[in-house]
């Protein structure tokens, strides 16, 4: 019987299929081959750049921000930057977000162009910088023009050019912008206080969870450390916080630089051919001029042992060309240089790590209900250690710094990721710099699992890596002309070539700069759980005590708290060994040592690096035995 | 009565000495305070040649509050010492979860709270301290543990004035070895000799079939690891009512650690080896050898697992079972990582195991 029916079923089923490739096979005739523009392409595709869902607003954030930082960093001004994010139509989930910089702006014909349309960008050489495409401003603005009604806003002030202010919207079909409305602006009604900037408003439509909310507030924040010389701020529904400049000192721009040979390809070659066309160079002159680490001498030889004949260098076809580039992949090159980089640089990221800001949300529970009000606080470190690497990752010139910033107000362990002064705030477990802190054992700290564990014993960590027990944040930037990014959306970095080895180099030589300090920290630690283990533990011992003999229990606790606070303090030795035995006497020597001048970032072997001002602050704060209450409640009985 | 309560005072006193010392110390001597404590476990035990026994060296510990690990620790100590101090006092009995409970309590601030004990190991550790500081075993403190030993056959024993006579004659039961052994005592012993298993399920099996009345014999379990009670009850037997005493366990690593407890005593209780270890017990089996001189079918034997292998391996390096029966024994063992429980012989039949099993290895020992 059933066996029946699934037959019955099974031959309708090869007649319906056989019925729809009938049609398939009408219908496969008709393929039009369509250009898109480059708006369209990247509005329909808005993950390629990171735009998704619940991403838009993060990314636009990240995006203005880091277009404002590059604009100011290429003339060497300290920025201002001022940013707004506030929900304008909550119904609809319309945000209006805005960004003011005072950086170079944009000259007024320019504008609408470098606003609205795609793959048009002053950012397009070898050189190490914060964006890379030209994709994040026009993707807020094809955004607003997908999504709302409302035009994008824009004030720019170029250099010897006054004000002016521009409604555009993008024609996503063609890539072009819409200029709706443009004026000269008048002075009353200024945007921009400066003698140049560029000011950017625009309505999107977006959700925000709290997650990405918090992740905005990490992004400015951490932003914030490796960029102490901007002033940030940053206005949301819940508030207003002011990352304030902590230093002036600004990091020299990188510079753009020549391609290295043995990242040479077609393209490349017959690009430096075409930039030369009108001067009548040889290709050996082109070679040489257009890639570094290329004499003039060791192109006529790669153009001998490619077998090419003399000839003008237009002449030659891609056949000749390949085998060029071909020698190139095989034969060795100096290491590319490194000097055209910009790192955050030591002075600067100190500046950043002992003055950490923190968003914080209060929730105030005011007449009118609850809300929460944003402010920031600064974290301040006990001590923090600076190291850096110049190396040569797969050919692309790298360096690698690596900061720590320990105890003081840092509560737990934290992972920071920069890669070219942008902080990575997604995909940390997949990242090098996770495998880098989990190999580099914190003996190199001179303090054992034990000891730590002892000490921080109730820290909650998932982790059982002994250094996220530790109260360290530890910072990672890597700068190169190119990143080895793991995946499209830039959240992580792979271990590429050697990187992971200079990582871990770079974070061991840290360890062992900021041992002594770290133990002694740890020390000020145990004697300040011991005070409270003592503190706590006194009431238990003298009960015992004064209910088994006649003893006046007061002056016996007394006698004991007083005898713990000595002993806690080195006064007392009488009964074993500490385990620094030394470490007390040299607290109580410690100066208020300021940071020192120490600007080079290869010179890694100095060990008077460290900022030794809240060392002391923290000797400071050592707890006291707090008055104990001898007559402590027993509850059975 | 009377006597009691002179003891009683005895080791209350000795307990107010210690804290009258700690106390000193604080207040006079301005000093840390210290209790010492002899070491105890396997680099503080000694082999006795003389007693033929484990007993305890001469290390010891110092526990007073000066690390963050012992601040805790002393602590407890003298809280637990007031707790038996006070169960004295009151005349009263406990066991020792009983303790736990009467000192259970939390430490510290609402930001730093944590548990007085975290767990009864914790409180077990110190009233083994007390024990040690006071030089005292634990039932004088009137602290037991719950009664796991059991006993059967022609003996009778008076529990706080009650009689109980353990030779019942229904072959259907045995009686709990109480553990308060200061109410306890032996009123009558017509037994012949005393055979100790290391099982309550193997000496269920053995009452079962009619052995104490067919041989005079009284059995007697600890029901694996042996409590104090049962280790002091084979004591009294063999050395008070001079009765031979056999043991069998069962062969692999653990069986014979368990036999071994009740012949030459154990690391973690050699402070009181003498109230507890029986020297002229003898362990009869059940050897590795037996495993091939029985010819236990391959199906009844169980593969050693690595924890046994190591605690054999251990077992061999320990000074006091340098004796050549007990290296052929284990190395046997070590060569074939074959082990059996007693309970293997019930292949060969229910009855195998008492009727031809143990009375041969009791005939070639010449008990019976």
């Amino acid at each position: 019987m059933t066996s029946k029916v699934t037959t019955e079923v099974l031959e309708k089923g090869t007649k319906q299929v056989k019925t729809i490739l009938q049609i398939a096979q009408k219908q496969k005739t008709k393929i039009s081959y369509d250009k898109k523009a480059e708006s369209e392409f990247f509005v329909d595709n808005s993950a390629l750049a990171g735009f998704t869902g619940e991403r838009i607003l993060y990314m636009s954030v990240r995006e203005l921000i880091e277009n404002s930082l590059d604009s100011c960093e290429i003339n060497h001004i300290l920025p201002v930057i001022r940013l707004r994010l506030k929900l304008l139509d909550g119904l609809n989930d319309l945000w209006t977000i805005s960004c003011k910089d005072n950086g170079i702006g944009i000259p007024s014909e320019k504008v609408p162009v470098a606003v609205c349309s795609f793959l048009t960008s002053g950012k397009y050489v070898e050189k190490q910088q914060r964006g890379l495409f030209g994709v994040g401003l026009k993707m807020i603005a094809a955004f607003s023009t997908k999504d709302t009604d409302h035009p994008l806003r824009v004030w720019s002030k170029s250099e010897e050019e006054s004000e002016c202010y521009f409604d555009l919207r993008t024609d996503i079909g063609t890539n072009k912008p819409i200029t709706l409305f443009k004026k000269n602006v008048k002075n009353d009604e200024s945007q921009i206080e400066g003698e140049s900037g560029f000011k950017v408003e625009a309505v999107l439509r977006a959700k925000l969870s709290p997650v990405t909310k918090n992740k905005i507030y990490d992004y400015i924040s951490q932003t914030s450390i490796v960029n102490p010389y901007a002033i940030i701020t940053f206005e949301t529904d819940e508030g207003k916080v002011t990352f304030k400049r902590r230093t002036e000192i600004m990091p020299y721009p990188s510079k753009e630089v020549l391609p290295h040979p043995s990242d040479m390809d077609l393209k490349t070659l017959k690009k430096a051919i075409l930039n030369f066309m009108n001067q009548k160079t040889t290709l050996q002159g082109i070679l040489s001029n257009s890639f570094q680490k290329m004499s003039n001498d060791k192109a006529k030889e790669i153009i001998t042992r490619a077998g090419l004949p003399i000839k003008p260098a237009d002449k030659y076809d891609e056949h000749e060309l390949i085998k060029v580039v071909n020698v190139c992949k095989h034969t060795k090159f100096q290491s590319p240089n490194t000097d055209h980089l910009s790192p955050i640089g030591e002075k600067i990221l100190t500046v950043g790590m002992t003055s950490e800001y923190s968003i914080i949300l209060n929730k105030e529970t005011a007449n009118s209900g609850s809300q929460t009000q944003l402010s920031a606080k600064i974290l301040k470190p006990a001590l923090t250690a600076y190291s850096s690497r110049i190396c040569v990752v797969n050919n692309r010139p790298t360096i690698v710094e690596c900061g720590i910033a320990y105890g003081g107000d840092m509560p737990s362990f934290k992972l920071f990721r920069f890669a070219n002064k942008i902080p990575l705030l997604y995909d940390e477990g997949s990242d090098v710099a996770r495998e880098v802190i989990s190999e580099v054992g914190i003996n190199k700290m001179g303090i054992s699992k034990k000891e730590v564990k002892e000490q921080f014993s109730h820290v909650e960590t998932k982790s059982d890596r002994t250094v996220e027990y530790l109260p360290i944040h530890i910072f990672f930037h890597i700068c190169s002309t190119k990143i080895p990014y793991k995946t499209a959306g830039k959240e992580s970095i792979a271990s590429e070539g050697d990187l992971k080895k200079y990582m871990k180099s770079c974070l061991s030589d840290l360890y062992r700069k900021v041992s002594a300090q770290i133990r002694r920290e740890l020390k000020l630690k145990e004697d300040e759980n011991k005070l409270r283990l003592y503190k706590h533990y006194i009431p238990f011992i003298i009960d015992a005590i004064s209910e088994s003999i006649k003893i006046d229990s007061k002056k016996l606790s007394l006698a004991f708290q007083n005898l713990a606070e000595r002993y806690v303090s080195g006064e007392l030795t009488n009964i074993t060994k500490q385990i620094f035995p030394d470490s007390n006497q040299k607290r109580n020597q410690m100066t208020d040592k300021k940071n020192t001048v120490n600007n080079d970032n290869g010179d890694e072997n100095n060990l008077n690096k460290f900022d030794k001002r809240t060392s002391v602050s923290k000797h400071g704060n050592k707890t006291k035995l707090d008055k104990i209450n001898i007559h402590r409640k027993i509850t059975k009985k | 009565m009377a006597t009691k309560d002179r003891r009683h005072q005895e080791i209350i006193n000795k307990i107010r000495k210690i804290m009258k010392n700690v106390g000193d110390d604080i207040l006079i001597e301005g000093i840390m305070p210290s209790l010492e404590i002899p070491k105890v476990g396997y680099d503080n035990t000694v082999w006795s040649d003389e007693r033929r026994m484990l007993t305890i060296g001469n290390k010891t510990v110092q526990i007073g509050p000066n690390s963050s690990k012992k601040i805790p620790t002393f602590a407890q100590y003298l809280v637990m010492a007031n707790a038996i101090r006070k169960l004295l006092d009151e005349e009263m009995e406990s066991t020792i979860r009983g303790m736990y409970y009467a000192t259970l309590s939390t430490v510290g601030d609402e930001k730093n709270q944590q548990k007085f004990w975290s767990g009864q190991d914790d409180s077990d550790d110190a009233i083994k301290a007390i024990e040690l500081l006071t030089n005292v075993p634990r039932e004088e403190f009137s602290v037991t543990s719950k009664p796991k030993g059991m006993i059967s056959g022609p003996i009778t024993l008076s529990v706080g004035g009650d009689l109980i006579d353990c030779n019942l004659g229904s072959r259907a039961t045995s009686q709990l070895i109480p553990t308060n052994i200061r109410d306890l005592e032996i009123v009558k012993v017509k037994a012949d000799f005393v055979m100790v298993v290391e099982k309550d399920t193997v000496l269920n099996n053995i009452r079962k079939s009619g052995f104490i009345q067919k041989y005079n014999a009284i059995l007697l379990t600890g029901s694996g690891e042996p409590d104090r009670a049962t280790r002091m009850m084979v004591k009294m037997l063999n050395e008070k009512w001079k009765k031979p005493v056999v043991i069998f366990a069962d062969a692999d690593p653990w069986g014979l650690g368990i036999a071994l407890r009740y012949k030459i005593g154990s690391e973690s209780l050699s402070y009181d080896s003498d109230r507890l270890v029986t020297p002229n017990s003898k362990v009869l089996g059940m050897m590795f050898s037996d495993i091939y001189e029985y010819n236990i079918p391959k199906v009844a034997r169980l593969a050693a697992t690595q924890e046994d292998l190591n605690r054999a391996n251990d077992m061999k390096k320990k000074p006091w079972l340098q004796d050549k029966q007990w290296k052929r024994e284990l190395n046997l063992f070590l060569e074939h990582k074959e082990k059996c429980e007693l309970d293997a012989f019930f292949k060969y039949g229910f009855k195998y195991l008492a009727d031809t099993y143990l009375p041969n290895k009791l005939r070639e020992a010449g008990v019976i």
